[in-house]
């Protein structure tokens, strides 16, 4: 029985999720047993397979059939496909270390379920000094039935424990994500204090908008907001100059903001239709850089004193 | 980041169009009143403003809608165009809550089972140090994660995987919403200011 054969692995990655880890070659080692697991779609897989011929796959008892298909439902995991592509795209431009996760039909074919599921028993019984290859969900939402966990050196390779794996490292994976989210995160080691940090975060956040909605509701005795004109924010540039230092009133100029290194041309009117103050009409902020075509922000408040 | 500005839009956008509904009426609130409901049209704008259908928005929207004070206000904001969304939260939301009960028979009876196995342990004595460190740092992992799980909205009945996914998704839109009410805030602020001094002057 030639158990010394090396199967090349290669990952493939669906969507543009994850251009991470790339194929582990593993070079045959002499006396090695083979590698288990294929990360390829079924039918490269059958290809694969074909193409390294066991020497015994016909010999497989109908009866490990069924107990095989066990072990592999229970060695898989399935991957609740990414429901929210915009956000994790931005944030999973980072390169993640290890883990690029896979798609395999559902359905494999018989013969590569009997092999996929024999050489998992084979390697069940034989310690491997292969790499842990993993992948992680693609983009498109779609389901990922299995994922294809290969045990390292030294490491118990029951299913329970592969599975526990698996889930470890997926975690492992967004909690990295998350700490680059965090600001002051990178540097803390270990799960319990990152996730100090970010309890931290999101609470002061939460209480930064109470604040706020606080401090709102102070100015205005009782607010009525007209939106007389549809105000377009030009992406960037407005939207995200924060304020800290322009409350200060100016009480000739209603300039609020001023993007760098624009000249502004302020447009705003203060149209008071009464001479009393009752209920006059203050439109504020509206800057028309004609030479960036930035943005045009214009707001109307109507405020009854 | 390009989504976080179109993102600051549609909040914006959608915030003061409930600050408009909920302030057309006549009634004078007091503070409290007020900011309650500006927290709340906010909070609807930010989870109505995420088209991507994340679990935390949608249990943001329909914990909203179990308060009866508050239903008009979110069915005029949302609007015509997701009745379907508010069925698919609210189906959400029971679907949720038999989980967690399922999720508590089970664990009632793992502890139970547990309880025997800790007995027959503690005969053990020979306990190592790394076990000792590994056990305490799990159990410091549990407590935070069950405090992120109460932070994050609909975070009781989610598995660890997709709890940090939610809370990644939530820091975001936080923070898109921090900014877009502090600088509305400011704005006003300097308005007011504006206008007081006029009329002193």
């Amino acid at each position: 029985m030639n158990k010394g054969e090396e199967l090349g692995m290669e990952t493939f990655q669906f969507g543009e999720e994850i251009q991470s880890l790339m194929a582990v070659v593993q070079p045959p080692e002499a006396g090695n047993s083979f590698t288990a697991l294929l990360e390829l779609p079924a039918n490269q897989a059958v290809k694969l397979l074909h193409s390294h011929e066991e020497t015994a796959p016909n010999n497989l008892p109908s009866s490990v059939f069924p107990s095989a298909e066990n072990s592999l439902e229970t060695t898989t995991s399935s991957v609740v496909p990414n429901s929210s592509p915009n956000n994790v795209n931005l944030v999973k431009q980072e390169p993640i270390d290890s883990d690029s996760m896979h798609n395999s039909s559902p359905n494999p074919s018989d013969p590569v379920v009997s092999k996929s599921t024999k050489r998992k028993e084979r390697e069940k019984n034989v310690k491997t000094s292969a790499k842990k290859i993993k992948s992680v969900a693609n983009d498109d939402g779609e389901e990922l039935p299995y994922v294809h966990v290969r045990a390292r050196r030294g490491q118990a390779t029951d299913s329970h424990s592969l599975a526990e794996r698996a889930r470890r490292e997926k975690i492992n994976a967004r909690m990295k994500l998350l700490q680059e989210l965090v600001p002051g995160c990178n540097k803390i080691s270990g799960t319990a204090m990152v996730l100090d940090e970010i309890i931290n975060h999101v609470q002061s956040l939460q209480r930064q908008v109470e604040f706020l909605s606080m401090r709102l509701a102070a100015v205005h005795p009782n607010i009525d907001i007209n939106l007389d004109n549809i105000f377009s924010a030009e992406s960037g540039s407005l939207m995200d100059y924060s304020f800290p230092g322009m409350v200060s009133p100016q009480p000739l100029s209603h300039q609020l903001w001023q993007p760098d290194g624009l000249i502004p041309q302020p447009l705003w009117g203060v149209e008071e239709t009464n001479p009393n103050f009752i209920t006059p009409e203050n439109s504020f902020l509206s800057y028309d850089s004609s030479g960036n075509s930035v943005s045009l922000y214009t707001n109307q408040l109507k405020m009854e004193l | 980041m390009y989504t976080s500005s179109m993102l600051k839009k549609e909040f914006l956008n959608k915030w003061i169009k409930g600050l408009q509904i909920c302030c057309s009426s006549k009634n004078k609130m007091d503070l409290m009143e007020r900011k309650k409901k500006i927290k709340l049209s906010a909070d609807i704008a930010m989870a109505s403003a995420n088209k991507t259908a994340t679990s935390w928005s949608n249990a943001l929207i329909s914990e909203a809608k179990k308060n009866k004070q508050d239903t008009i206000l979110v069915s005029q904001l949302l609007g015509s165009k997701s009745p379907l969304k508010l069925q698919k939260s609210t189906n959400m939301i029971i679907s949720i809550h038999k989980r967690v009960q399922c999720k508590k028979i089970l664990k009632r009876s793992c502890f139970n089972a547990g309880k025997r196995m800790m007995k027959k342990k503690k005969k053990n004595l020979g306990i190592s140090r790394s076990n000792f460190a590994t056990t305490i740092a799990k159990r410091l992992v549990k407590k935070r994660t069950k405090v992120l799980k109460r932070l994050v909205p609909g975070g009781e009945s989610m598995d660890e995987v997709s709890l940090i996914k939610e809370a990644m998704d939530y820091i975001l839109s936080l923070k898109v919403q921090v900014d877009v009410m502090r600088s509305v805030v400011a704005a006003a602020e300097v308005l007011i200011d504006d206008k007081l001094l006029k009329l002193v002057e």
